[in-house]
């Protein structure tokens, strides 16, 4: 311990980073897991007209949102994102190893706009700008890169915009909300995210009490 | 700093090598934690000799761990503020990897691998240290800690708690390590593993000369054994240095040592409580009957799996424990105890309503149910509830049965401690009905007397998770109080608690059975239920293997199967062809070629076919809807079938949705049957080694992927834990999606603490700097060869099948 330091924000990984990281893709697993066996019907309301299915695939997306929210660090959301893929691959996927890919994707969605305000603001509308990105990238994902779908232009944009909607709420709102929550219960005290819940709400708000 | 370890460092590292022991050193040292306002550790001034092994004590937040982290080389949070030095044979710790070892209190947290052979090499591979010299290492540290009877492929998840800390002290001893920190070592363990643990770690400074410093608030563990006491002031600095022997015999620091709330050998804590009789039962014997019956068991069979059968499950799970006879009467203590793995947490969410019963009978009788109790917060309106509390409402449950578990951060669901105080009250309903059991102005009146009564008024607006450790045990107790129920149950409610925590635990208990209320608890903790004059219950069901809470849903386990064998890289790149292929076209034909081909594989992956067909019919149903949406959502082409005014279903969009079904399936196949016989371990070595994926990461997700079993387990005990507080899963849509969101918040936290902890774990062994070695060599054997090929053979031939019978329906145009 040298005399006088105060170590100030770095944007490398440190190893609380990498494992908190790592952690919070496989609890979001076992989030998915949770949610799965509860609401494995939920699918079905969507039976009617299934392009709107994607209201409620935001879910899929949180660790993206959330990890970026708690780590804010290069990467954490597409890491993020791509361990849980590969938990839930690992669990068995509906889609097998293509998982992977729309991992990085949607992960990368969100990337790109903490990239955009250079891992320096996490403020609520960056939250949500982020998930809906992930939404995008995951509905460009489904229906061009790695196509599951096969569908006529206007559903493909229903499809993928209830995607971005969801995405919004989902992993933008609730992953925002989750970070304060656990800022709040001091779990954080390792981590860049320690005093969320102490930044200002929106960018150029006041920082609250 | 920088210039002090220069001047001499061939100095320092030739006497690294001789002395077996690190002389500590602390030169005015601080710490100041980023988001603090005080530092932990101020001006402090240590030295401690090579090989000395000293007791470190101290009151709570003295900085102990602070300390302890410090000295192990684990403490640079970013915007931290340190100043002096911490020095290990004159140097900082942070460059001395492999000089320290540390071991934490929570023995989850303290294991890195799945397999113990792996978990003890971790370390060296992160200093380097050559292979074969890696695995001479693991053989003698499992022999130093007693551990020889497992093999080194033995998963560490099911190793009892003393077993993994004696687990991890092999994988410090990897390392070669000349300063041993003990951070609470056995707070968390049954009096079995605190011996293991304590005896492993004597044997191991007597034949290593290692220095020892051990933090513990049960000192009689450790006190004749040590050679000096250290203890510590709050806010920085020495309080008193003395000979360990002084812990024994010196009535002032005994007297001092009580007072911080520490376990004095020889002492009582309960010795400054009044003299104490339980009065409920008293009173029921001078009326001549015996107390109050308030429930009853008979011939229960009990399991934490659902006596239902499944909509997956073939076979309803046996139960663990059966035949359990049991009455529980008001104004008594009833103690469970037994050894682990007997089923004793089971049988108390059983009891407590939170848990089916698998067979026999469990009734609350009139007593517990509140039915013609006048006076009690009930009023005789119990009749109608059902005997068995599992079938009880969450809001009838909370109010007639409380449940304390074992970790209070699962009991909480709110922002304040006032709050949380006042939700069992305010959750409680009369039976069959939403009407409030009790009026606001009395819950306000009940939440400021609990206040008051656990000393928590001053925090009656701070965040629950942020309490210390013993405030965090008395908020459990108080939030199941506030609703008053009649039985309270509790799980090992004095784990790793101080000695003051354990004496006010035993008043509230006493004052509950004083008032009529019954106690039952799961515990290990003789003094407990001595201090509580517990009626004893030995339950001794069939052993499960020690650790082995269920890791079911998550069994990832190594495959013995020829395909099981091959290299994890081998079976993804041939996964990957074949994906690839089926990516690339919608068309039955190439699909149709992988569901055989991958069919045809299941012998080699020794799976039998019905097994596989109980896996994979999900994702046949999967397929279906997918073949649905897009008969609907399809462009339009040939005749149309249905018109739904604002969609089509038409014969070509028939066809394209029935291609993209079957593809859906082959592409699941494949990936389903490598990834059972596919280990995660060995995965991770593959990408690491072959696939150079940087090492941290991969290394850091196969850690938590360890978690998965454990984060499972967690998940369902928040479950248990909302429905005891007033707050579960029951009613419309809403209520759900609520519950869930607090489970998952619960499970954020204990992920983000469990995370915290194994990272201090990891670093600590020297992980996330520098070049490391790998124990064992992930490498193409000649056997992988033919798994590659088969992939590519298997793509190319459903890519020739789709385009020799035209159906090659190309996605990318």
């Amino acid at each position: 311990m040298s005399s006088r330091t105060t170590k100030n924000r770095t944007l490398t990984w440190s190893v609380s980073d990498i494992v908190v990281a790592s952690v919070l893709a496989v609890a979001s697993g076992v989030i998915f897991w949770g949610w799965n066996l509860s609401y494995h019907l939920i699918g079905n309301l969507f039976l009617f007209y299934p392009p709107v299915e994607t209201l409620v695939h935001g879910m899929w997306l949180f660790p993206a949102v959330l990890g970026a929210l708690v780590i804010r660090k290069p990467g954490a959301a597409i890491y993020c994102e791509m361990v849980a893929a590969a938990v839930s691959a690992l669990l068995g996927s509906q889609w097998g190893l293509t998982v992977i890919s729309s991992g990085f994707m949607q992960g990368l969605g969100a990337e790109l706009i903490f990239l955009a305000v250079l891992y320096r603001r996490f403020t609520l509308e960056t939250a949500i700008l982020a998930g809906a990105a992930a939404g995008v990238t995951g509905g460009i994902t489904y229906h061009w890169i790695v196509p599951m779908y096969a569908y006529a232009p206007l559903e493909t944009i229903i499809h993928i915009a209830c995607f971005a909607v969801s995405g919004a709420i989902i992993a933008g709102l609730l992953s925002w909300l989750a970070t304060r929550g656990l800022a709040a219960s001091s779990v954080l005290g390792p981590l860049a995210s320690r005093r969320a819940h102490r930044e200002p709400t929106f960018i150029g708000g006041a920082p609250r009490g | 700093m920088a210039h002090h370890v220069a001047d001499d460092a061939a100095g320092i590292a030739a006497q690294v090598r001789a002395a077996p022991g690190v002389e500590v050193r602390a030169e005015a040292w601080s710490w100041q934690h980023a988001d603090r306002d005080s530092p932990a550790v101020s001006g402090l001034d240590l030295h401690i000799l090579p090989g000395e092994k000293v007791l470190l004590a101290g009151p709570s937040g003295a900085g102990k761990s602070t300390l302890l982290h410090g000295l192990a080389g684990v403490l640079h949070d970013e915007e931290a503020r340190g100043s002096g030095h911490l020095l290990l044979d004159g140097r900082d710790p942070e460059t001395a990897r492999g000089r320290s070892g540390l071991m934490q209190q929570d023995p989850e947290s303290q294991v890195v691998l799945s397999r113990i052979g792996d978990d003890i090499a971790f370390a060296a591979e992160n200093l380097a240290v050559p292979r074969d010299e890696i695995w001479e290492r693991v053989d003698v540290a499992l022999r130093d800690v007693g551990l020889t009877q497992f093999d080194l492929e033995h998963p560490s998840a099911k190793l009892s708690g003393g077993q993994k800390q004696r687990l991890a002290l092999a994988g410090i001893l990897a390392m070669r390590p000349g300063l041993l920190l003990l951070d609470e070592p056995t707070a968390n363990l049954d009096p079995q593993g605190v011996h293991q643990v304590r005896d492993a770690v004597l044997r191991v400074a007597e034949s290593t000369g290692a220095t020892i410093i051990v933090v513990e608030h049960r000192l009689e563990v450790w006190a004749e054994h040590m050679d000096s006491l250290i203890v510590l002031e709050r806010g920085g600095g020495i309080r008193r240095r003395s000979p360990a022997a002084a812990i024994l015999n010196d009535e002032n620091l005994r007297s001092e040592l009580t007072q911080m709330g520490l376990w004095v050998p020889g002492r009582d804590p309960m010795a400054g409580l009044p003299e104490w009789k339980p009065a409920g039962a008293g009173a029921a014997a001078e009326a001549g009957g015996a107390p109050e019956l308030l429930l009853e068991a008979s011939n229960l069979g009990i399991g934490r799996h659902s006596p239902r059968r499944g909509w997956h499950r073939s076979q309803p799970a046996a139960p663990s424990v059966s035949n359990i006879d049991l009455e529980i009467r008001r104004g008594e203590s009833l103690g469970i105890t037994g050894a682990n793995g007997t089923g004793k947490s089971t049988l108390l969410l059983t009891l407590a309503g939170l848990l089916e019963a698998h067979s026999g009978d469990l009734s609350a009788a009139p007593g517990l149910k509140g039915a013609g109790t006048k006076g009690t917060g009930l009023n005789g309106t119990g009749e109608q509830l059902a005997d068995d509390p599992h079938r009880w409402r969450s809001a009838d449950l909370v109010a007639r049965i409380g449940m304390v578990f074992q970790e209070p951060e699962h009991q909480f669901v709110r922002g304040t401690v006032r709050e949380e105080l006042a939700l069992g009250a305010i959750q409680a309903k009369h039976p069959g009905s939403t009407e409030p059991l009790f009026p606001a102005a009395e819950i306000e009146a009940r939440v400021d007397r609990l206040l008051d009564r656990l000393g928590l008024t001053a925090l009656s607006e701070a965040n629950p998770f942020t309490l210390s450790g013993g405030e965090k045990r008395r908020l459990s107790v108080g939030t199941v109080l506030a609703a008053g129920p009649a039985l309270l149950m509790l799980d090992e409610p004095t784990f790793g608690q101080d000695a003051r925590t354990f004496t006010e635990l035993v008043s509230l208990l006493r004052e509950h059975v004083d008032q009529g209320g019954t106690v039952v608890a799961v515990t290990h903790d003789s003094a407990f239920l001595g201090a509580l004059q517990a009626r004893p219950l030995e339950l001794a069901g069939k052993i499960h293997g020690a650790a082995g809470p269920d890791q079911e849903p998550f069994g990832a386990s190594r495959s013995s199967s020829w395909l099981g064998r091959r290299n994890a890289l081998a079976k993804l790149i041939a996964v990957f062809l074949v994906t690839a292929a089926l990516v690339m076209t919608i068309d039955v034909v190439s699909a149709v070629v992988v569901i055989l081909g991958s069919l045809a594989l299941l012998p080699l992956a020794g799976i039998r076919p019905l097994a596989f067909m109980g896996r994979i019919w999900p994702f046949a149903v999967g397929a279906l809807v997918a073949a649905w949406g897009t008969a609907i959502a399809a462009e339009e082409s040939g005749r149309v079938i249905l018109d739904l005014g604002f969609t089509t279903i038409s014969e070509g969009s028939v066809a394209l949705g029935m291609a993209l079904g079957a593809r859906a399936l082959a592409i699941v196949l494949p990936s389903v049957i490598i990834f059972s016989t596919t280990d995660p371990t060995d995965l991770a070595d593959a990408l690491a080694q072959q696939l150079r994926l940087p090492a941290r990461f991969v290394l850091g997700a196969l850690a938590a992927m360890r978690l998965l079993g454990l984060l499972a387990e967690h998940w369902k005990t928040l479950g248990y834990a909302r429905r005891a507080r007033g707050v579960g899963a029951h009613g419309g849509f809403a209520q759900r999606v609520r519950t869930t969101a607090s489970q998952a918040f619960g499970l954020l936290v204990q992920a983000i603490r469990m995370a915290t902890r194994l990272a201090v774990t990891m670093e600590s062994r020297g992980f996330g700097a520098g070049r490391r070695t790998w124990a064992r060599p992930a490498r193409f054997g000649a056997a992988d060869l033919p798994v590659m090929l088969g992939g590519l053979l298997l793509g190319s031939l459903a890519v020739w099948a789709a385009i020799a019978t035209g159906t090659w329906n190309f996605v990318w145009t």
